[in-house]
This record gives C-alpha cells, structure tokens and sequence, in this order.
C-alpha cells in the first residue's frame, strides 16, 4: 500500500458528513449567543444558525438559511478559506478545535438536493421594478443577480464563455469542487428567473454603457474577474510546455483533465491556492512527477494549509525559496526550469516537459467594456457598494478588489446589488421602459 | 502490575467474588454466553428468565433513543421470557454451575400459579442454583398472571412467593417493576411471603420512538408496534431513585437489594453500592458493548478504592443513603452565587442566553468581550454552571445569607465532570 493518496482527476479530495456524523459535529457547536462564527462570515451565510437548525434534526431548516443568505453555500461549503473565517472566529477553538463548519454546511446543501428543495422562488407580478445586466458569470454576478431577481429586478447575464462559474466551472478543480455543486448553485440563480445570455463577449460588439443606452438596461454590473496569466518575465516563457494557470486549468476543466501531461514531468511555479490546484490537477491527470516551486517560504505562501496538505498527500513536492531564472530547451519545446537560490548562492535545474506559471492573474483590458476610470492595476476603480464613477455603472468581485475570495465576491456582490436598488429607487425607474433585448 | 483490591462480598449467604452480575435477559440465555460471561470477570448470573411458559417472540424487537448524534441514551425490548424449552434452560444452568462451581448462579423464573412457581423452584433447586430470582416484573407478558401486572398487585406478589419458599430453602430474591408509584408495596409483600432480598429495577413501560412512515411506535412489527420496556442509561436515575426509597422504607431496609437500571462503568455501580446494594446486575450495557464491560467495572472500582483508602466494599456500602433526606429538611437558609473565571471563559455566551430565558436574567452581556456580568439578581440556582461548556469555568463561589441565618460554613459540591 502507497501512503500517496492516488485518484482520478474529478476524485473528491473530502468525504462529507451524512446525518449521524453530521449530528456528532453540530452537538459540539456551542450554539453561541450572538455567535462570533456568524460574524466571521463576509457573506452573511450565519453559520451560527444554520448549524443550530441541524442539532435540532432540521436539516431543511439549515438548507434554507443557506441558500437565502449565500446563493453560493454549496461552493463556499467547499473552497472557503474556514480557517481565516468562520471557523478561525469559532468559540469552541478555546476548548479544543473549531467546528467543522464548512462541512457541516456541505451536508446542509446536500440535504437541499436529496430533499429536491427549491428555497429562492422569484416574488410574483413584480418582475417589472428595472432591468439590470451583468458582465461575467462568476461569483460576484450569480450573487448579486440573486439578490436583485429576490427583489423583482430583471436580470440578464452576458457570459463570453459558454457555461455559467467563471472560475469555478473553468478554474478550481473538481476534486476540491465538483461541477455539479456548482451547477447546484447556478440552478438556483437560474430558477429565479435571472437569464444568461452566454457566448457573448461584452467589449467586443457592445460595451457596458451601450447595454443602458442602446438595450435599454437601467444599470450594468461588471463582474470580469481577473483572466490575464501574470508573466515572470524571464526568458524561454514562449517555449511549448510552457503554460499559464488560467489556460492550463480551463483546458483540464473543459476536457476533464489534462492528458498531454500522462507520465511526464512537471513543474507548477507558484505558492498560492492556485499553484497547488494546478499541481493536483497536474498530477490526477496523470503525471509521472510533479514539483512547486515557489519564491519565499511555506510560512508566506498564500496558500491555505489544508491546499498544501493535499498537494503532499498526493505526492506532490514543494521546493522553496527558488525563483524562476529561465525556461530552456534545444527546440521549440521547454526542457529544463533553472532557479535561483533566495539566499543569491544557491541555484537549481530541473528537467521537465512542462512549466505551469501559477504567479498570479491580473485584469484583461477593461477600457474595452467600459469608460470607467481603473485603477493602478488594470482593475475597476469602485467606492463602496461597487460604484465606479460612472452613473449605472457598477462592479465588484476579483476585477474590482484586485482577486480574492469567492465569498468575498459574493459580499461585494450582495452590497452591490443593494446600491443597485438604491440608485434605481432614486432614478424611479419607470417600469419597462423598453423591452429589453 | 494492574491494580488489585478484593471486591468479594457476601449476598445473601452466598460469597460473591465480585458484585457484578449479568441481569436476566439475553445476555445470559444460554451456557455459552454465560461460560464467556464469567471468564471475562462476570461474579455471577442471574440466568434468562424460565417459565413454564415458551415465549413466541417477534420481530425486529429492540429500538433505541438518542440524542445529538448520541445512540442508546435508553434501549426498548419487546422480549418477553426465555424462548427456549425449560428444561433445555434448567440444564445450562446445571452444567453451568457443574463447570464453574465457583460463580454464582441464579436461577430467575415466572409462573402464572401457585403451583408453576412450586415447580420452577424445585427445578431451579435441581439445577443446582445458588439463589432464586422472581421476575414480577416483565412489562411484555401477554397473560395478566404474569409479568409487571403481577408486580404491581401486592396479593400476588405475597402469594407467589409463598409458593416458592414452601417449595425450596434457597433464598428467594423479587424482581419489582418501576411501573408503580410505591415499589415499597409490592417489596413489602414479598418480605412478608417470605423473601430474601429485592432486587430493582425491571425495565420501564415505554414508546421511545414513533416512526412516521408507518404511524406507529418502534420497532415496527408488520405495521404495528406495542408500549413496552425501556432500559440503559436513560433509566439509572430512576432505578437509583427507587432504590434509595426501598432502603428509606423501615421494613425493606433489612433486606438485601440488588441494583440493576443503566449500569455502564463502575461509577454507575458505585452509585448503587453507595445507596446500599450488595450486588449489580447488568443487561443493556452488555447488549451494546459485551462482556468486557466488566474489566474495567471492576478495575476502576478498585482504583476509587485505592484513591479512598478502602480495603472491601463494605466499608462504604450505603454511605450516601443518610444524606438523602426530604426536599423540606433542606437547608434554605443560604444561596452560592456561581464565579466566572473569566480566563477559562470562552465567551460563548451560553449562561447569558440561559439565565436569561430560564432562569433570573442575573447575567448581563458584555457584548464587546464576550463576557457574562453577575448583577444583583441571581438566586444560585446554578442553571449557568449547568451549561458552561468549559470546565471548572463557573464554579461555585460567594456565600450570601438569607435574613436571620445562622451563618455556618454550609458543605458544596466541589467536582464537576
Ligand atoms: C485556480 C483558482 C483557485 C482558486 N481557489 C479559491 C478557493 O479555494 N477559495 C476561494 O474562495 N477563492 C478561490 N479562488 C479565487 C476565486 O475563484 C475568485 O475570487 C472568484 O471566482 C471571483 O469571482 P468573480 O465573479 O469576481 O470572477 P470570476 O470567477 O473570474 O468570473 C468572471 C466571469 O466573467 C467572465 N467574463 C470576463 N470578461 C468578460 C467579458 N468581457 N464579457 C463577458 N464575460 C466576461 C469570465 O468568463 C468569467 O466567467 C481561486 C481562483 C483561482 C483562479
Ligand atoms: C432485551 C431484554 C430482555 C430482558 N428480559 C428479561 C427477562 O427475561 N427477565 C427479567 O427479569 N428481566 C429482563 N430484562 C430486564 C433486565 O434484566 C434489567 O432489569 C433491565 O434491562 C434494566 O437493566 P439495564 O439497564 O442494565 O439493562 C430484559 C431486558 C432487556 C433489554
Ligand atoms: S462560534 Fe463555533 S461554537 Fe459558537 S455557534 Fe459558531 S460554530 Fe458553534
Ligand atoms: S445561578 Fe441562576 S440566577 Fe444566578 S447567574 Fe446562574 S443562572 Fe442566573
Ligand atoms: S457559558 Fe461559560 S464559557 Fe460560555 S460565556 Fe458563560 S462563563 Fe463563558
């Protein structure tokens, strides 16, 4: 027996709870007065009473405050950062460890689906208050777009790609997040009426303000992400094999796995979550050997510690304090990472047949979309509530806060939408001005 | 080397290596069980009960309560007596007793006349019994001349065991039902029919779930299910509360008692011993865990002993029974106000919420802490300290006395679990 946990790329890295495990963790929840997990939750998903709902055996209850408080339970149930949050504010820390809030809360979603639960219905006869669009499918948009279908808002979605997720359906892998919570969550998006116009790229034809003034949309949403890969500027990066994360994780998301690299040896440069997905993705999909490299040290890497963990289990090596000196090769192809030590005495060559470059994603070219001003980085520049300076013109998520957290984008999201409303109220929108489309 | 203490006691007349027994069910139903019962530590048995009677049993028959993830809080039995042919019983318990000389057999039976209680304890007395059990209490007889029904009728209980004693000269034990408000009554008539000793408690008649597919109780028996007995932990407070009233009652007090309700470790069985039981007897424990149970039953006996300074179980056979006393023979001349140790706390909050919705609002809320603040109104009814989850957080603290007290330094509890 290996003690390398070994799968096939769409495997679960997690077994969840079912309802007597689930039990056992809830009886050890404290049931907090005022409960500092729910104030540790940027989204307002409120743990605290969710998992209060599943220690008095309702699970439907827990479903539902879920699902009205976080449209995206399901996903944030699997890649929240827990140990900055919720779980890093938990009382029960004091006595002995957190509660296991994120899992408690994926059996809650799971209940919903075995329960064929349908908790966000669209109010009626009120679908007429205005017509909001939205730029991107990510996180930050399904959020707000929820919140303002919950509120009779019309709501259309324009999405270049040709599913909904942004980078949960083309980025995080499915052993962390299968594809099918993250459908779960967009179906309920999707049921409360929001539409999705998808395939179409917006600051190609149209841009964000003829959406208002030509399509009669009485305020746009971007919420774009950040889809650039981050250079390391060194040279060799032009050598085939050699990859950007974004690329390398779309491509394995979109054909399940990435079977060029079967049996064949890679290096994945990086130290945040993204360099470890691209790893485990690396290696799931079949690779002999895969190493990270990384700059500074374990205690810098972003990376949360159950990501690194993971990564180990599954075999994979992380080497730090090295950074990218040049990419070689005889031909076309990459052949050989050469490093340089941190400490400037030590160097390192490793052989390889590909180079994935997990350093980073910044903002594509947003003065395509819009004329709002951005900011030093290639970013939306936006005050509070998602304003840009331009009137109708919002935006929050990655492309606003300069790439964070899906729980933080579906914060950002929620308040968006709620300056979103104010700002229709103050215009009184006449109701259907126009049809929309 | 494991710790040693000698844990014999004398019961009844019969000298008991231990006073852990198995208590008549199926853990003791044939001679198999009851051969790996005593290796593993078990002094003795009180055997499956016999019957002239064969139950007809159905099936499933068991179910269980629990709580927050918690299995087996109570254990429900729809079992009556022994299934298997009485004289195939009365020769385990023979070759039992011919096998292991050294351990106790007793011979539990049920009769539904004079004359079939006679006869079962002739048979008993042939097998080679040491004592004789009577179960009046089986709350699952399908006869009223069985089972609690029995139990609960004094007249029946005087007369059955009279046919008993006028049958043999063992010690004849009555097994009561906690299904009655007085069990001095039923105990009392048996003393006077001639018994030995009691022993308390059978199980207690209950419905520990109702399922909802099929609009019946558990378990479900071809759609329909029956109120029927509860035991295990979920009933040791009421066993040891029956108990103590036996042994408060000035007849029953001079009879020997055997304690069975919820025994799971050995403070469980020390709680009985300390009322004043000279043996134990155990069932659902040993349905969950098996026979092993008893290791360390009687392992951490002997180390409480160790810490106490005790040499035999009777020196402190019975030692808590004076200081349980009447509600209205209470000292009410004082209250403890509970301390917080701030440190310890986790601020949770637990004991404001509590204190508030249940009890005198005396705990105000330091939001910004997260810490409770005692105000003037607390009673000490220690409601908070019920619910910390953090021990040795509240504990006990300051003495206030009521007007015109005698203030003497009045004894509190100390040790929380
Ligand atoms: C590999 C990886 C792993 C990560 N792991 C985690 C994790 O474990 N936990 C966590 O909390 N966060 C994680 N993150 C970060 C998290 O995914 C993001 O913070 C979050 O997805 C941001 O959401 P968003 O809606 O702002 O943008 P995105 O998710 O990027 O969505 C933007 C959408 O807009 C679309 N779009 C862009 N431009 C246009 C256009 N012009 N017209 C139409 N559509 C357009 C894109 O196709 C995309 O669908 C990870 C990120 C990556 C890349
Ligand atoms: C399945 C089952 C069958 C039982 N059968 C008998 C029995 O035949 N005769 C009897 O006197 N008591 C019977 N009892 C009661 C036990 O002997 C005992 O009094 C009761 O279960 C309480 O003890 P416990 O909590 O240790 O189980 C039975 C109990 C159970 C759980
Ligand atoms: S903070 Fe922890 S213990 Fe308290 S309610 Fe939340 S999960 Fe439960
Ligand atoms: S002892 Fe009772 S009244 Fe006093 S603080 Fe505790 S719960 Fe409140
Ligand atoms: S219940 Fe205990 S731990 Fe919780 S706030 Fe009160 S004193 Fe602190």
């Amino acid at each position: 027996m290996s003690k390398v946990k070994t799968g096939s790329y769409t495997s679960e890295a997690v077994r969840g709870f079912d309802h007597r495990t689930a039990m056992e963790e809830a009886a050890r929840c404290l049931l907090c007065h005022d409960a500092p997990c729910s104030e540790g939750c940027p989204a307002g998903t409120d743990p605290g009473k969710f998992i209060r709902s599943i220690r008095f055996r309702n699970p439907k209850g827990a479903a539902e405050t879920i699902r009205e408080n976080n449209v995206l339970g399901g996903v944030c149930a699997r890649v929240c950062p827990y140990d900055r949050l919720c779980e890093e504010a938990c009382s029960r820390t004091g006595i002995d460890r957190p509660i296991e809030i994120g899992k408690l809360q994926r059996y809650a979603v799971e209940q919903e689906k075995a329960f064929r639960m349908k908790v966000l219905k669209a109010p009626r006869g009120r679908k007429n208050q205005g017509a909001v669009a939205c730029v991107g499918a990510g996180p930050a948009s399904l959020a707000l777009a929820a919140e303002l279908a919950k509120a009779g808002y019309r709501v259309t979605i324009f999405e270049k790609e040709k599913k909904a997720g942004g980078v949960l359906t083309y980025g995080i892998t499915p052993a962390r997040l299968p594809q099918y919570v993250v459908d779960q969550d967009i179906a309920a998006v999707k049921g409360l009426g929001v539409e999705f116009e998808f395939g179409t790229e917006i600051g190609k034809k149209i841009t964000a303000q003829d959406l208002i003034e030509q399509k009669g949309y009485d305020a746009v949403f971007i919420g774009a992400g950040l889809w650039q890969g981050r250079s390391a500027g060194v040279p060799g990066e032009d050598l085939k094999g050699v990859l950007t994360a974004v690329d390398f994780l779309k491509e394995a998301r979109t054909k399940g796995g990435y079977a060029a690299m079967k049996d064949k040896t890679v290096v994945v440069v990086g130290g945040g979550d993204v360099a470890m997905d691209c790893a485990t993705t690396a290696k799931l999909s079949g690779a002999a050997k895969v190493a990270i490299w990384y700059r500074r040290s374990v205690e810098e890497a972003p990376a949360s510690m159950d990501e690194i963990r993971y990564a180990h289990d599954l075999g994979i090596t992380i080497t730090t304090e090295f950074a990218p000196k040049a990419f070689t090769g005889k031909g076309k192809k990459v052949e050989y990472a050469e490093f340089t030590g941190r400490d400037k005495k030590s160097s390192a060559t490793a052989a390889c047949d590909f180079v994935v470059l997990a350093i980073g994603q910044t903002a594509e070219d947003m003065s395509k979309i819009t004329g709002a001003s951005l900011s030093g980085k290639g970013c939306i520049a936006v005050r509070k509530g998602g304003k840009t300076n331009l009137p109708g013109i919002f935006a929050a998520g990655d492309i606003a806060n300069g790439g964070k957290t899906v729980v933080e984008a579906v914060a950002e999201g929620k308040e968006a939408a709620a300056s979103i409303i104010t700002y229709l109220k103050k215009k009184a929108v006449k109701p259907a001005k126009k049809a929309v489309k | 080397m494991a710790i040693k203490k000698d844990l014999s006691i004398d019961y009844l007349g019969v000298k008991c290596e231990n006073p852990f027994f198995l208590s008549s069910s199926p853990v003791g139903g044939n001679y198999d069980m009851v051969a790996k019962a005593y290796e593993a530590g078990w002094a003795g048995v009180f055997f499956k009960t016999v019957g002239i009677f064969v139950a007809d049993e159905c099936s499933p028959r068991f179910d269980n309560t629990n709580k927050e993830g918690l299995p087996w809080l109570g254990f429900k039995n729809m079992e009556q007596i022994s299934d298997k042919p009485t004289e195939l019983n009365f020769e385990f318990m023979y070759r039992l007793k011919r096998d292991y000389p050294e351990k106790i057999l007793v011979s539990t039976i049920m009769g539904s006349s004079d004359a079939e209680w006679a006869a079962l304890a002739k048979m008993s007395e042939q097998a080679g019994a040491d004592l004789i059990e009577g179960n009046f209490s089986c709350p699952q007889m399908t006869s009223h001349a069985m089972g609690s029904d029995v139990g609960s009728n004094p007249k029946l209980v005087k007369q059955y065991t009279k046919a008993v004693v006028k049958a043999t000269k063992i010690p004849f034990i009555a097994k009561m039902t906690p299904n009655i408000t007085s069990m001095e009554v039923p105990a009392r008539a048996a003393i006077e029919g001639g018994a030995a000793g009691v022993s308390a408690i059978n199980t207690v008649k209950s419905i520990t779930n109702i399922d909802l597919d099929n609009m019946t109780a558990m378990p479900v028996v071809n759609g329909k299910s029956s109120i029927s007995g509860y035991s295990g932990a979920a009933i040791r407070p009421i066993a040891l509360r029956f108990v103590a009233q036996l042994f408060q009652d000035p007849t029953v007090k001079d009879v020997e008692i055997s304690g069975i309700g919820g025994i799971e470790t050995w403070r469980d069985a020390l709680e009985f011993l300390l009322l004043g039981c000279r043996n134990l007897q155990v069932t659902t424990a040993i349905m969950q865990y098996g026979y092993r149970i008893v290791e360390d039953m009687a392992n951490g006996l002997a180390h409480w002993m160790d810490e106490r300074g005790y040499d035999r179980l009777d020196d402190f056979i019975g030692i808590a029974l004076p200081n349980i006393i009447p509600a209205e023979e209470l000292d009410r001349s004082f209250k403890v106000l509970p301390a917080f140790d701030t440190k310890k706390c986790i601020g949770c909050g637990r004991c404001y919420v509590s204190c508030y919705d249940g009890a005198h609002q005396a705990i105000d809320w330091d939001a910004k802490k997260r810490r409770p603040v005692l105000n003037d109104e607390c009673v000490g009814c220690h409601l908070c300290l019920n619910v910390c989850p953090v021990k040795d957080c509240i504990t006990p603290g300051e003495i206030k006395w009521k007007k015109r007290a005698k203030k003497v330094s009045p004894v509190v509890q100390v040790n929380y679990d």
